[in-house]
């Protein structure tokens, strides 16, 4: 078993190669050269997929030629919080915090009940109300918020955020920068990963 | 041509993975979105448009003993026949068409537009069963439900009318009803009002599932096709209903006591 939590590597014919190692229990600042090369770490990260030009390990293990079982079980053990989110519009953020683990029966709801007040609290916003707000009804980092802590709720040993302060304003950007904290706080073994563009502020 | 068989092949696929996927009733999340459905379809429905449309069953009794110069047998089989067997179904399949059917396409057709069905498979959660299998279900149960109710209040309004109408008293009416009304007619108008709950529900959440283009242009597009088929496919069903059960299987079987 490899120490790295994350290699990546993406060869595109006309632009220099891009080469990701994240070691297992550290906090990185990936700033990656443009946006589809990004995109492509996002996408295979989120898939635990990789296309014929790139190569992605995961916990030391390269996901190209996984079985389903295997990519379901590796899955379970990552977090990525996306540029769009993914919130489903006609639920509320509880509902969209606890849906995966409440469908696959993978953690208690009370845990994460629990993880989502204390995470609410250390970040400024009131549970009660929070909770029972629709996605439309939030600001861009209300929502940015319910999808990180939908992460948290998965405890992922691998937690990849994608342009955290995009979207945000200044004020939002440094609330946001507390979820490092926050995933620190709860995963002490984990590794945290931020992806940004290389020209950009990494909060 | 091929859209419509294309569609026809589409729907047949859904409906074998709605049957296949009923066991996901057993997840929490999916449990609740079915109940959900039901307290939508049904509970919501039941305030205003219902009283409604039930009172379309007491306006077609008193329209229709006015022209016919009814006496109080006729009116006991408008009751049973046309109120009973067949406005009831029909007028709740209408209120879950242009309540539940107009909703649940919208809906679906918006969060296939916007990624969220993709967000839902990249959680593991396979769409049909979170989306699907919950309207489907609850829509079916919801329109069962709803027929009873308008069956209830059509033909007892159809029965406090009447005696203003024709030479009868509303016991007369009641006893003679009673006398006349078979379980067979509860059987039949029941299982109609799920197939056509579950008709409605299954080319809504295909339409809504498969936009005709993935922009917000195509939400409105699915919801006219899939009214408009419901709508057709609630008539099939009805005409099918009435010629199996009447005209071919319970002729000479089932003798109406009138």
């Amino acid at each position: 078993m490899s120490a790295l939590a994350l290699r990546y590597d993406l060869k595109r014919d006309g632009h220099a190669p891009v080469s990701v190692a994240v070691p297992g229990g550290t906090t990185q600042r990936v700033r990656l050269p443009d946006t589809e090369a990004r995109n492509h770490l996002v996408g295979a990260v989120l898939s635990t997929r990789c296309g014929l030009d790139e190569e992605l390990e995961l916990f030391g293990e390269p996901v190209r030629g996984l079985k389903r079982l295997q990519r379901g079980r590796l899955h379970e053990r990552i977090g990525v919080l996306t540029q769009a989110m993914g919130l489903i519009s006609n639920l509320n953020a509880w509902e969209n915090i606890s849906l995966e683990a409440a469908y696959h029966g993978t953690q208690p709801i009370a845990r994460i009940a629990q993880t989502a007040r204390e995470a609410l609290q250390s970040l400024g916003a009131e549970p009660q109300a929070f909770l029972a707000r629709l996605p439309d009804e939030m600001d861009p980092f209300e929502r940015k918020l319910v999808a990180f802590l939908r992460l948290l709720a998965k405890e992922p040993a691998l937690a990849l955020i994608d342009g955290l302060g995009e979207g945000l304003n200044r004020e939002q950007s440094a609330r946001a920068a507390r979820f490092e904290a926050e995933y620190r706080a709860r995963q002490p073994e984990g590794t945290l990963v931020f992806v940004d563009l290389a020209e950009e502020e990494v909060p | 041509m091929i859209r419509a068989l294309r569609e026809v092949e589409g729907g047949l696929r859904l409906l074998m993975n709605v049957w296949l996927r009923v066991p996901a009733l057993r997840r929490a999340p999916v449990r609740e979105s079915f109940l959900r459905q039901i307290y939508f379809t049904g509970v919501t429905a039941s305030t205003g448009v219902v009283l409604r449309a039930s009172g379309l069953g007491a306006l077609i009794i008193a329209f229709t003993m006015q022209v016919l110069d009814a006496d109080t047998s006729l009116a006991v089989k408008i009751l049973l026949w046309v109120v009973l067997r067949e406005v009831g179904p029909l007028a709740a399949a209408m209120v879950v068409i242009l309540r539940t059917g107009t909703a649940v396409s919208a809906e679906l057709a918006m969060m296939r537009i916007s990624g969220q069905t993709d967000t839902l498979r990249r959680m593991g959660i396979e769409p049909y069963d979170y989306l699907v299998v919950p309207r489907v279900m609850g829509v079916m149960v919801a329109t069962a439900a709803l027929t009873c109710y308008i069956q209830f209040l059509a033909v007892a309004g159809g029965m406090i009318l009447s005696p203003f109408v024709i030479q009868a008293s509303f016991t007369e009416l009641y006893t003679r009803f009673f006398d006349l009304v078979a379980p067979v007619d509860f059987a039949y108008s029941l299982l109609k009002s799920l197939m056509f709950g579950f008709a409605i529900a299954l080319t809504c959440c295909y339409h809504g599932l498969n936009p005709p283009a993935l922009t917000l242009n195509g939400v409105p597009q699915s919801v006219t096709r899939a009214v408009t088929q419901s709508a057709i496919a609630v008539l099939v069903i009805n005409a099918l209903f009435a010629y199996l059960v009447f005209g071919v299987l319970f002729f000479g079987l089932v003798k109406a006591v009138v």
